[in-house]
């Protein structure tokens, strides 16, 4: 066997060819990055994306799929669906909390004119 | 099939099987939307997905079923970042939101400052606050501006945004995200709620 396989044939047990759609992308010192995401997509539907990508954008496309597949792991029913939830969750209370503000800035800025108006 | 005059569940009448009576899949995938079915089998595979549901309690697998639709159809809209691509525009929502809500603070703190009495007999250190006032207002214009003009061009809506592929051009990178992620985990965990709801 080839010892400079890449981490996704040495994790399927296989050669890894000269032109391994897996290798640019899974080196063969992170193995637990090919484990997670084949635990996930599976071998065959990983490869089948990266085929129907252009090459320049298929190392971003491998680090979403990890991203994705590291939150499945970690979180079994949401994955990162829930990081989106908590997100959507920030911004609505960001919101509230930003136009509370601008009406205390309102009501201020009110205040100050009325005040400097007394002076006069 | 499933049973006499009730047709197979969406995945055994793609998968072309036998519905049998404890299909893990019948609850899920009902035989009207094929659709649902057909874009997480191929995202993620019907053995992968059996596999999920069966390590799960029974009343979290319909939260799992729509977590899982919801990344399949991220991922077919947007084949390269799927559901990261949401993730980043998200965050980029609230770090402009952030920033506006602090020029807001600061707003009222410059107010607050200038209604003060006791500042009005140090008139050099109102004069100063003022300087810094208008260049604290004139950057924070600015920054709004931009705020507003990158706004304009967004949506609050997920789906919107999903659809139009706008969230693309501020993808953070993996890496940057995943420390988010587990800093957000840490300050909210929200996983006792069902999304669904």
């Amino acid at each position: 066997m080839n010892p400079k396989r890449c981490a996704a044939c040495k994790y399927l047990r296989r050669r890894c060819p000269k032109d391994c759609i897996f290798a640019p992308y899974f080196p063969p010192n992170d193995p637990a990055k090919f484990a997670c995401i084949h635990r996930i997509y599976g071998a065959g539907n990983v490869s089948k994306m990266l085929q129907q990508l252009p090459e320049q954008t298929r190392a971003e496309a491998v680090e979403s799929l990890c991203f994705e597949a590291k939150c499945r792991v970690d979180d079994p029913v949401y994955g990162c669906v829930g990081i989106i939830h908590l997100l959507q969750t920030q911004i609505q209370n960001a919101q509230n909390e930003l136009a509370k503000t601008q009406a205390e800035v309102a009501v201020a800025q009110t205040n100050l004119s009325q005040t400097q108006n007394s002076d006069f | 099939m499933a049973g006499p005059g009730s047709s197979p569940c969406a995945s055994c009448k793609l998968l072309r099987r036998r519905c049998a009576k404890d299909c893990i899949f019948a609850p899920y995938f009902p035989p009207d939307d094929p659709h649902k079915f057909a874009i997480v089998h191929k995202v993620f595979g019907a053995s992968n997905v059996s596999k999920m549901l069966q390590e799960l309690p029974v009343h979290q697998r319909a939260d799992a079923v729509n977590s899982l639709v919801f990344e399949a159809n991220a991922r077919v809209r947007d084949p390269v970042y799927g559901c990261v691509g949401a993730i980043s525009y998200l965050q980029n929502q609230v770090s402009q939101l952030q920033m506006q809500l602090a020029v807001a603070q600061a707003e009222i703190l410059c107010i607050q400052m200038q209604n003060e009495p006791t500042l009005q007999s140090h008139h050099h250190v109102l004069e100063l606050d003022q300087d810094h006032k208008a260049l604290l207002l004139q950057n924070n214009n600015n920054n709004i501006n931009n705020c507003s003009n990158n706004n304009n061009n967004n949506n609050n809506n997920l789906g919107y945004a999903m659809s139009s592929g706008q969230f693309n051009s501020n993808f953070a990178s993996p890496s940057s995200i995943m420390q988010m992620q587990m800093q957000m985990q840490m300050q909210d965990p929200l996983k006792q709620e069902s999304l669904w709801t």
